[in-house]
Protein backbone atom coordinates (compact mmCIF):
# COMPACT_ATOMS: atom_id res chain seq x y z
CA UNK A 1 0.00 0.00 0.00
CA UNK A 2 0.89 3.89 -0.05
CA UNK A 3 2.19 3.35 -3.58
CA UNK A 4 -1.15 5.16 -5.01
CA UNK A 5 -2.02 8.00 -3.47
CA UNK A 6 -5.66 9.34 -3.83
CA UNK A 7 -6.42 12.55 -5.19
CA UNK A 8 -9.50 13.17 -5.73
CA UNK A 9 -9.14 17.14 -6.70
CA UNK A 10 -9.08 15.45 -9.59
CA UNK A 11 -12.90 14.86 -9.87
CA UNK A 12 -13.31 18.34 -8.99
CA UNK A 13 -11.21 19.86 -11.61
CA UNK A 14 -13.02 17.81 -14.35
CA UNK A 15 -16.35 18.00 -13.00
CA UNK A 16 -18.04 20.26 -15.93
CA UNK A 17 -16.62 17.76 -18.68
CA UNK A 18 -18.09 14.52 -16.67
CA UNK A 19 -21.61 16.67 -16.10
CA UNK A 20 -21.37 17.00 -19.55
CA UNK A 21 -20.97 13.50 -20.20
CA UNK A 22 -23.61 12.16 -18.01
CA UNK A 23 -26.08 14.82 -19.43
CA UNK A 24 -25.54 12.83 -22.56
CA UNK A 25 -25.83 9.52 -20.91
CA UNK A 26 -29.35 10.39 -19.66
CA UNK A 27 -29.99 11.72 -23.34
CA UNK A 28 -29.30 8.54 -24.64
CA UNK A 29 -30.89 6.27 -21.99
CA UNK A 30 -33.93 8.45 -22.31
CA UNK A 31 -33.49 7.97 -26.22
CA UNK A 32 -33.52 4.52 -26.34
CA UNK A 33 -36.35 4.33 -23.85
CA UNK A 34 -38.21 5.86 -26.73
CA UNK A 35 -37.56 3.29 -29.37
CA UNK A 36 -37.84 0.83 -26.63
CA UNK A 37 -41.70 2.11 -26.14
CA UNK A 38 -42.19 2.34 -29.81
CA UNK A 39 -40.88 -1.45 -31.03
CA UNK A 40 -42.31 -3.05 -27.49
CA UNK A 41 -45.75 -1.53 -28.35
CA UNK A 42 -45.61 -2.60 -31.78
CA UNK A 43 -44.74 -6.14 -30.82
CA UNK A 44 -46.56 -6.70 -28.44
CA UNK A 45 -49.68 -5.87 -30.74
CA UNK A 46 -48.70 -8.08 -33.47
CA UNK A 47 -48.51 -10.79 -31.09
CA UNK A 48 -51.99 -10.16 -30.21
CA UNK A 49 -52.94 -9.98 -34.06
CA UNK A 50 -55.38 -12.39 -35.79
CA UNK A 51 -52.90 -13.57 -38.33
CA UNK A 52 -50.67 -16.23 -37.37
CA UNK A 53 -47.98 -15.47 -39.22
CA UNK A 54 -47.16 -12.15 -37.61
CA UNK A 55 -47.76 -13.49 -33.98
CA UNK A 56 -44.80 -15.90 -35.42
CA UNK A 57 -42.48 -13.01 -36.58
CA UNK A 58 -43.24 -10.41 -33.95
CA UNK A 59 -42.61 -13.65 -31.67
CA UNK A 60 -39.00 -14.75 -33.14
CA UNK A 61 -37.92 -11.02 -33.36
CA UNK A 62 -38.98 -10.82 -29.58
CA UNK A 63 -36.99 -14.07 -28.64
CA UNK A 64 -33.87 -12.41 -30.81
CA UNK A 65 -33.77 -8.73 -29.60
CA UNK A 66 -33.92 -10.85 -25.96
CA UNK A 67 -31.45 -13.30 -26.85
CA UNK A 68 -28.33 -10.52 -28.32
CA UNK A 69 -25.88 -8.83 -25.99
CA UNK A 70 -26.12 -4.98 -25.94
CA UNK A 71 -22.44 -4.76 -26.90
CA UNK A 72 -23.17 -6.93 -30.09
CA UNK A 73 -26.18 -4.91 -30.99
CA UNK A 74 -23.56 -1.60 -30.73
CA UNK A 75 -20.84 -3.51 -33.14
CA UNK A 76 -22.99 -4.88 -35.05
CA UNK A 77 -25.25 -1.59 -36.29
CA UNK A 78 -22.42 0.99 -35.62
CA UNK A 79 -19.57 -0.95 -37.22
CA UNK A 80 -21.42 -4.03 -39.20
CA UNK A 81 -24.59 -2.35 -40.74
CA UNK A 82 -22.89 1.17 -41.52
CA UNK A 83 -19.99 -0.61 -43.58
CA UNK A 84 -22.13 -3.09 -45.25
CA UNK A 85 -25.08 -1.13 -46.24
CA UNK A 86 -23.46 2.37 -46.16
CA UNK A 87 -26.55 3.28 -43.29
CA UNK A 88 -24.40 5.75 -41.38
CA UNK A 89 -25.97 6.20 -38.35
CA UNK A 90 -23.95 8.54 -35.79
CA UNK A 91 -22.66 7.12 -32.67
CA UNK A 92 -25.41 8.69 -30.74
CA UNK A 93 -27.65 6.90 -32.87
CA UNK A 94 -27.09 3.61 -32.91
CA UNK A 95 -26.41 3.39 -29.20
CA UNK A 96 -29.78 4.52 -29.32
CA UNK A 97 -31.17 2.03 -31.54
CA UNK A 98 -29.30 -0.57 -29.97
CA UNK A 99 -30.94 0.48 -26.44
CA UNK A 100 -34.16 0.62 -28.13
CA UNK A 101 -34.11 -2.83 -29.24
CA UNK A 102 -32.58 -4.78 -26.33
CA UNK A 103 -35.26 -2.70 -24.29
CA UNK A 104 -38.13 -2.77 -27.10
CA UNK A 105 -37.78 -6.66 -26.39
CA UNK A 106 -38.12 -6.83 -22.76
CA UNK A 107 -40.98 -4.09 -23.02
CA UNK A 108 -42.77 -5.87 -25.54
CA UNK A 109 -43.16 -9.17 -23.22
CA UNK A 110 -43.63 -6.49 -20.12
CA UNK A 111 -46.93 -5.06 -22.67
CA UNK A 112 -48.11 -8.57 -23.64
CA UNK A 113 -48.22 -9.55 -19.71
CA UNK A 114 -49.74 -5.95 -18.93
CA UNK A 115 -52.55 -6.67 -21.71
CA UNK A 116 -53.20 -10.24 -20.63
CA UNK A 117 -53.61 -9.90 -17.31
CA UNK A 118 -56.64 -8.01 -17.58
CA UNK A 119 -59.51 -9.98 -17.40
CA UNK A 120 -60.96 -11.17 -20.61
CA UNK A 121 -64.65 -9.91 -18.67
CA UNK A 122 -63.64 -6.03 -19.32
CA UNK A 123 -63.59 -6.35 -22.79
CA UNK A 124 -66.65 -8.51 -23.36
CA UNK A 125 -68.40 -6.46 -20.85
CA UNK A 126 -67.15 -3.11 -23.24
CA UNK A 127 -68.54 -5.04 -26.05
CA UNK A 128 -71.58 -5.64 -24.81
CA UNK A 129 -72.13 -2.15 -23.88
CA UNK A 130 -71.32 -1.35 -27.29
CA UNK A 131 -67.62 -0.26 -27.68
CA UNK A 132 -65.76 -1.03 -30.34
CA UNK A 133 -62.29 -2.94 -30.37
CA UNK A 134 -60.92 0.61 -31.31
CA UNK A 135 -62.68 2.02 -28.27
CA UNK A 136 -61.91 -1.06 -25.57
CA UNK A 137 -58.72 -1.11 -25.68
CA UNK A 138 -58.11 2.73 -25.24
CA UNK A 139 -60.56 3.28 -22.98
CA UNK A 140 -61.08 -0.16 -21.04
CA UNK A 141 -57.91 -2.34 -21.61
CA UNK A 142 -54.81 0.19 -21.64
CA UNK A 143 -55.62 2.16 -18.47
CA UNK A 144 -55.83 -1.17 -16.77
CA UNK A 145 -53.21 -2.31 -18.36
CA UNK A 146 -50.32 1.13 -17.64
CA UNK A 147 -51.17 -0.03 -13.78
CA UNK A 148 -49.44 -3.06 -14.39
CA UNK A 149 -46.38 -1.90 -16.86
CA UNK A 150 -45.49 1.35 -15.19
CA UNK A 151 -43.94 -0.59 -12.69
CA UNK A 152 -41.84 -3.14 -14.54
CA UNK A 153 -41.16 -0.01 -17.50
CA UNK A 154 -39.32 2.10 -15.01
CA UNK A 155 -37.46 -1.26 -14.18
CA UNK A 156 -36.59 -1.71 -17.37
CA UNK A 157 -35.42 2.02 -17.95
CA UNK A 158 -32.89 0.96 -14.89
CA UNK A 159 -31.90 -1.53 -17.08
CA UNK A 160 -31.20 0.54 -20.01
CA UNK A 161 -28.87 3.65 -17.79
CA UNK A 162 -27.18 0.70 -17.05
CA UNK A 163 -26.61 -0.37 -20.72
CA UNK A 164 -26.04 3.29 -21.31
CA UNK A 165 -22.47 3.18 -19.52
CA UNK A 166 -21.12 0.99 -22.33
CA UNK A 167 -22.17 3.33 -25.71
CA UNK A 168 -18.56 4.34 -25.16
CA UNK A 169 -17.25 1.55 -26.79
CA UNK A 170 -18.06 3.14 -29.99
CA UNK A 171 -17.38 6.24 -29.50
CA UNK A 172 -20.68 8.35 -27.42
CA UNK A 173 -19.08 10.62 -25.27
CA UNK A 174 -20.74 9.96 -22.44
CA UNK A 175 -19.78 10.08 -18.67
CA UNK A 176 -17.09 6.76 -18.82
CA UNK A 177 -15.99 7.71 -22.01
CA UNK A 178 -15.75 11.57 -20.47
CA UNK A 179 -13.79 9.17 -17.18
CA UNK A 180 -11.62 7.42 -19.80
CA UNK A 181 -10.41 9.62 -21.58
CA UNK A 182 -9.42 12.39 -18.75
CA UNK A 183 -7.62 9.44 -17.07
CA UNK A 184 -5.43 9.01 -19.89
CA UNK A 185 -4.62 12.62 -19.41
CA UNK A 186 -4.33 12.64 -15.64
CA UNK A 187 -3.73 8.72 -14.89
CA UNK A 188 -6.25 9.11 -12.75
CA UNK A 189 -8.53 6.09 -13.56
CA UNK A 190 -9.26 4.56 -9.78
CA UNK A 191 -10.90 8.01 -8.54
CA UNK A 192 -12.67 8.94 -12.43
CA UNK A 193 -13.97 5.33 -12.54
CA UNK A 194 -15.29 5.33 -8.87
CA UNK A 195 -16.90 8.76 -9.04
CA UNK A 196 -18.69 7.64 -12.17
CA UNK A 197 -19.44 4.48 -10.37
CA UNK A 198 -21.05 6.55 -7.57
CA UNK A 199 -22.96 8.24 -9.60
CA UNK A 200 -24.18 5.62 -11.39
CA UNK A 201 -25.04 3.58 -8.50
CA UNK A 202 -27.18 6.97 -6.58
CA UNK A 203 -28.66 7.21 -10.02
CA UNK A 204 -29.78 3.60 -10.68
CA UNK A 205 -31.11 3.48 -6.95
CA UNK A 206 -33.32 6.69 -7.26
CA UNK A 207 -34.66 5.56 -9.80
CA UNK A 208 -35.04 1.83 -9.03
CA UNK A 209 -36.65 3.56 -5.54
CA UNK A 210 -39.22 5.00 -7.02
CA UNK A 211 -40.46 2.40 -9.12
CA UNK A 212 -40.47 0.42 -5.87
CA UNK A 213 -43.10 3.52 -4.54
CA UNK A 214 -44.63 3.82 -8.07
CA UNK A 215 -45.85 -0.15 -7.09
CA UNK A 216 -46.64 0.20 -3.57
CA UNK A 217 -48.95 3.24 -4.79
CA UNK A 218 -50.47 1.69 -7.85
CA UNK A 219 -51.30 -1.71 -6.37
CA UNK A 220 -52.62 0.52 -3.35
CA UNK A 221 -54.93 1.77 -5.51
CA UNK A 222 -56.29 -0.77 -7.25
CA UNK A 223 -56.79 -3.08 -4.44
CA UNK A 224 -58.88 0.07 -2.90
CA UNK A 225 -60.92 0.63 -6.06
CA UNK B 1 -18.14 -0.58 -53.35
CA UNK B 2 -15.96 -2.39 -55.64
CA UNK B 3 -17.62 -4.66 -57.47
CA UNK B 4 -15.09 -7.52 -57.51
CA UNK B 5 -15.56 -7.64 -53.79
CA UNK B 6 -18.16 -9.76 -53.10
CA UNK B 7 -21.00 -8.44 -50.85
CA UNK B 8 -21.26 -11.15 -48.30
CA UNK B 9 -18.09 -12.79 -47.57
CA UNK B 10 -18.01 -15.33 -45.07
CA UNK B 11 -15.33 -17.39 -45.86
CA UNK B 12 -13.63 -15.34 -43.28
CA UNK B 13 -15.30 -16.20 -40.37
CA UNK B 14 -14.90 -20.06 -41.53
CA UNK B 15 -11.50 -19.86 -41.65
CA UNK B 16 -11.16 -18.31 -37.93
CA UNK B 17 -14.09 -20.47 -37.28
CA UNK B 18 -11.45 -22.36 -34.36
CA UNK B 19 -10.91 -18.77 -33.06
CA UNK B 20 -14.32 -17.62 -32.52
CA UNK B 21 -15.51 -21.15 -31.05
CA UNK B 22 -12.55 -20.55 -28.66
CA UNK B 23 -14.17 -17.07 -27.62
CA UNK B 24 -17.43 -18.93 -27.35
CA UNK B 25 -15.98 -22.30 -24.92
CA UNK B 26 -14.26 -19.04 -23.32
CA UNK B 27 -17.24 -17.35 -22.39
CA UNK B 28 -19.84 -20.11 -21.76
CA UNK B 29 -16.72 -20.81 -18.76
CA UNK B 30 -16.95 -17.37 -17.31
CA UNK B 31 -21.00 -17.30 -17.27
CA UNK B 32 -20.92 -20.87 -15.99
CA UNK B 33 -18.11 -20.26 -12.80
CA UNK B 34 -19.70 -16.96 -12.39
CA UNK B 35 -23.16 -18.19 -12.36
CA UNK B 36 -22.18 -20.84 -10.21
CA UNK B 37 -20.19 -18.69 -7.71
CA UNK B 38 -22.88 -16.39 -7.46
CA UNK B 39 -25.34 -18.25 -6.38
CA UNK B 40 -23.91 -19.96 -3.74
CA UNK B 41 -22.71 -15.81 -2.41
CA UNK B 42 -26.26 -14.87 -3.14
CA UNK B 43 -27.78 -17.84 -0.95
CA UNK B 44 -25.39 -16.40 1.60
CA UNK B 45 -26.19 -13.14 1.70
CA UNK B 46 -30.14 -13.83 1.18
CA UNK B 47 -29.90 -16.36 4.39
CA UNK B 48 -28.03 -13.13 5.71
CA UNK B 49 -30.98 -10.67 4.90
CA UNK B 50 -33.57 -13.13 6.99
CA UNK B 51 -31.73 -13.64 9.62
CA UNK B 52 -31.74 -11.83 12.98
CA UNK B 53 -28.56 -10.41 13.19
CA UNK B 54 -29.15 -6.72 12.68
CA UNK B 55 -25.48 -5.98 11.39
CA UNK B 56 -25.84 -9.36 9.20
CA UNK B 57 -29.05 -7.85 7.42
CA UNK B 58 -27.59 -4.25 6.99
CA UNK B 59 -24.55 -5.93 5.19
CA UNK B 60 -26.52 -7.88 3.05
CA UNK B 61 -28.84 -5.39 2.43
CA UNK B 62 -26.11 -2.64 1.43
CA UNK B 63 -24.33 -5.51 -0.16
CA UNK B 64 -27.24 -6.60 -2.85
CA UNK B 65 -28.24 -2.55 -3.29
CA UNK B 66 -24.53 -2.00 -4.31
CA UNK B 67 -24.16 -4.46 -6.69
CA UNK B 68 -27.47 -3.91 -8.16
CA UNK B 69 -26.59 -0.63 -8.87
CA UNK B 70 -23.59 -0.59 -10.21
CA UNK B 71 -22.97 -1.05 -13.77
CA UNK B 72 -21.04 -3.88 -15.20
CA UNK B 73 -18.19 -1.65 -17.66
CA UNK B 74 -17.69 0.03 -14.16
CA UNK B 75 -17.31 -3.09 -12.05
CA UNK B 76 -14.87 -5.01 -13.91
CA UNK B 77 -12.81 -2.18 -14.60
CA UNK B 78 -12.49 -1.83 -10.51
CA UNK B 79 -12.06 -5.49 -10.29
CA UNK B 80 -9.53 -5.53 -13.19
CA UNK B 81 -7.59 -2.03 -12.59
CA UNK B 82 -8.64 -0.91 -9.67
CA UNK B 83 -7.78 -3.87 -7.19
CA UNK B 84 -4.76 -3.31 -9.04
CA UNK B 85 -3.61 0.00 -8.13
CA UNK B 86 -5.56 0.04 -4.52
CA UNK B 87 -4.57 -3.03 -3.15
CA UNK B 88 -1.86 -4.58 -5.25
CA UNK B 89 -4.14 -7.54 -6.08
CA UNK B 90 -3.14 -8.76 -10.10
CA UNK B 91 -5.85 -10.59 -11.09
CA UNK B 92 -5.32 -12.43 -14.27
CA UNK B 93 -7.78 -11.38 -16.40
CA UNK B 94 -10.29 -14.55 -16.70
CA UNK B 95 -10.38 -14.74 -12.87
CA UNK B 96 -11.28 -10.96 -13.22
CA UNK B 97 -13.80 -11.14 -15.47
CA UNK B 98 -15.61 -14.16 -13.62
CA UNK B 99 -15.73 -12.45 -10.08
CA UNK B 100 -16.95 -9.25 -11.81
CA UNK B 101 -19.79 -11.17 -12.88
CA UNK B 102 -20.27 -13.36 -9.94
CA UNK B 103 -20.43 -10.14 -7.87
CA UNK B 104 -22.86 -8.59 -9.82
CA UNK B 105 -25.16 -11.67 -10.31
CA UNK B 106 -25.23 -12.64 -7.02
CA UNK B 107 -26.77 -8.96 -6.04
CA UNK B 108 -29.69 -9.92 -8.44
CA UNK B 109 -29.61 -13.72 -7.36
CA UNK B 110 -29.72 -12.70 -3.32
CA UNK B 111 -33.20 -11.05 -4.06
CA UNK B 112 -34.32 -14.42 -5.99
CA UNK B 113 -33.57 -16.10 -3.27
CA UNK B 114 -35.07 -13.97 -0.60
CA UNK B 115 -38.02 -14.03 -2.12
CA UNK B 116 -38.07 -17.68 -2.97
CA UNK B 117 -37.41 -18.30 0.32
CA UNK B 118 -40.22 -15.96 1.76
CA UNK B 119 -42.69 -17.55 -1.07
CA UNK B 120 -42.35 -20.99 0.84
CA UNK B 121 -45.68 -21.16 3.05
CA UNK B 122 -44.87 -20.40 6.44
CA UNK B 123 -47.59 -23.58 7.61
CA UNK B 124 -44.36 -25.93 6.15
CA UNK B 125 -42.03 -24.48 8.56
CA UNK B 126 -44.80 -24.48 11.49
CA UNK B 127 -45.48 -27.61 10.88
CA UNK B 128 -41.79 -28.96 10.34
CA UNK B 129 -41.23 -26.64 14.33
CA UNK B 130 -44.18 -28.93 15.48
CA UNK B 131 -42.52 -31.97 14.52
CA UNK B 132 -39.36 -31.07 16.40
CA UNK B 133 -37.28 -30.05 14.09
CA UNK B 134 -34.49 -27.05 14.74
CA UNK B 135 -34.26 -23.84 12.65
CA UNK B 136 -31.41 -24.99 11.29
CA UNK B 137 -32.96 -28.59 10.12
CA UNK B 138 -36.30 -26.76 9.09
CA UNK B 139 -33.91 -24.08 6.68
CA UNK B 140 -31.95 -27.17 5.27
CA UNK B 141 -34.99 -29.84 4.79
CA UNK B 142 -37.83 -27.53 4.60
CA UNK B 143 -37.53 -24.47 3.52
CA UNK B 144 -34.62 -24.56 0.77
CA UNK B 145 -35.26 -27.22 -1.20
CA UNK B 146 -39.26 -26.39 -2.05
CA UNK B 147 -37.71 -22.68 -2.46
CA UNK B 148 -34.80 -23.98 -4.78
CA UNK B 149 -37.73 -25.16 -6.85
CA UNK B 150 -39.62 -21.56 -7.39
CA UNK B 151 -36.00 -19.47 -8.01
CA UNK B 152 -35.19 -22.13 -10.82
CA UNK B 153 -36.79 -20.11 -13.52
CA UNK B 154 -35.43 -16.48 -12.64
CA UNK B 155 -31.79 -18.38 -11.88
CA UNK B 156 -32.09 -19.38 -15.65
CA UNK B 157 -32.89 -15.76 -16.73
CA UNK B 158 -29.69 -14.77 -14.98
CA UNK B 159 -27.90 -17.41 -16.28
CA UNK B 160 -28.66 -15.86 -19.59
CA UNK B 161 -28.35 -12.17 -17.92
CA UNK B 162 -24.42 -13.56 -17.48
CA UNK B 163 -23.74 -15.24 -21.40
CA UNK B 164 -24.82 -12.06 -22.18
CA UNK B 165 -22.77 -10.05 -20.23
CA UNK B 166 -19.78 -11.54 -21.07
CA UNK B 167 -19.40 -10.02 -24.18
CA UNK B 168 -18.72 -7.02 -21.57
CA UNK B 169 -15.94 -8.67 -20.37
CA UNK B 170 -13.52 -7.77 -23.82
CA UNK B 171 -13.63 -4.57 -22.30
CA UNK B 172 -10.50 -5.75 -20.20
CA UNK B 173 -9.11 -8.46 -22.59
CA UNK B 174 -11.00 -11.85 -21.48
CA UNK B 175 -10.31 -13.34 -24.88
CA UNK B 176 -14.42 -14.17 -25.31
CA UNK B 177 -16.39 -14.26 -28.53
CA UNK B 178 -16.78 -11.01 -28.79
CA UNK B 179 -13.14 -10.30 -28.31
CA UNK B 180 -11.93 -12.41 -31.21
CA UNK B 181 -15.12 -11.15 -33.13
CA UNK B 182 -13.17 -8.00 -32.76
CA UNK B 183 -10.19 -9.07 -33.46
CA UNK B 184 -10.85 -10.93 -36.42
CA UNK B 185 -13.34 -8.53 -37.76
CA UNK B 186 -10.32 -5.95 -38.00
CA UNK B 187 -8.12 -8.15 -39.12
CA UNK B 188 -10.47 -9.02 -42.32
CA UNK B 189 -12.23 -5.89 -42.37
CA UNK B 190 -15.07 -7.82 -42.49
CA UNK B 191 -17.11 -6.26 -39.26
CA UNK B 192 -20.87 -7.32 -40.47
CA UNK B 193 -19.92 -11.36 -40.83
CA UNK B 194 -18.44 -11.12 -37.56
CA UNK B 195 -20.68 -9.58 -35.70
CA UNK B 196 -23.66 -11.01 -37.00
CA UNK B 197 -21.70 -14.75 -36.43
CA UNK B 198 -20.98 -14.04 -32.73
CA UNK B 199 -24.76 -12.71 -32.67
CA UNK B 200 -25.76 -16.35 -33.56
CA UNK B 201 -23.50 -18.11 -32.02
CA UNK B 202 -25.04 -15.61 -28.35
CA UNK B 203 -28.78 -16.57 -29.93
CA UNK B 204 -27.82 -20.45 -29.98
CA UNK B 205 -26.18 -20.35 -26.55
CA UNK B 206 -29.45 -18.14 -25.13
CA UNK B 207 -31.92 -20.57 -26.83
CA UNK B 208 -29.77 -23.51 -24.99
CA UNK B 209 -29.66 -22.69 -21.86
CA UNK B 210 -33.27 -21.03 -21.86
CA UNK B 211 -34.98 -24.72 -23.12
CA UNK B 212 -32.69 -26.44 -20.65
CA UNK B 213 -34.06 -24.85 -17.84
CA UNK B 214 -38.04 -24.81 -19.25
CA UNK B 215 -37.04 -28.77 -19.61
CA UNK B 216 -35.88 -29.04 -15.81
CA UNK B 217 -38.86 -26.98 -14.78
CA UNK B 218 -41.10 -29.43 -16.93
CA UNK B 219 -39.52 -32.29 -15.47
CA UNK B 220 -40.10 -31.19 -11.79
CA UNK B 221 -43.74 -29.98 -12.72
CA UNK B 222 -44.47 -33.66 -13.72
CA UNK B 223 -42.64 -35.50 -10.66
CA UNK B 224 -44.98 -33.13 -9.14
CA UNK B 225 -42.19 -31.21 -7.31
CA UNK B 226 -43.81 -27.61 -7.85
CA UNK B 227 -45.16 -25.75 -5.16
CA UNK B 228 -47.91 -23.70 -6.80
CA UNK B 229 -47.69 -20.43 -9.34
CA UNK B 230 -45.72 -18.54 -7.21
CA UNK B 231 -42.98 -17.53 -9.44
CA UNK B 232 -40.42 -14.59 -9.03
CA UNK B 233 -40.27 -12.10 -11.40
CA UNK B 234 -37.26 -10.52 -12.42
CA UNK B 235 -38.18 -8.46 -15.60
CA UNK B 236 -35.22 -5.62 -16.28
CA UNK B 237 -32.70 -6.50 -14.60
CA UNK B 238 -31.13 -8.12 -17.80
CA UNK B 239 -28.19 -5.97 -18.94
Amino acid sequence: MGKYDFSWRIIEEHLPELMKGLIITLQISVAGMAFALLFGLFFATLRFSQYRVLNVISNSIVQVGRSLPLFVLLFWIYYGLSLKFKINFSDFQAGAIALGITGGAYMAEVFRGGIKAIDQGQSDAAFAIGLNRMQTSRLIVLPQAIRIILPQTVNIYVGLLKGATIVSVIGVSDMIYVAQYVSLETFRPFELYSFAGVVFIALTLSVASFAWLLERQLSGKSRRG
Amino acid sequence: MDSSVPLFDFAAVWSSRTLLLEGFGIAMFCATAAIILAMIIGLLIALMRLSNSRFLRGFAFVYTQLFRGVPLYVLVIWVYFGLAIVADINLPKIPAGIITLALLNSGYLSETFRSGILAVNIGQSEAAAAIGLTKRQIKRYIVLPQAFRIVLAPSGNQFVDAIKDTAILSIIGVPELMRMAQQQADLFYRPFEFYTTAGILYFIAVMGVTKLFSFIEKKMNRIGFTNGSQKVANVGEYI
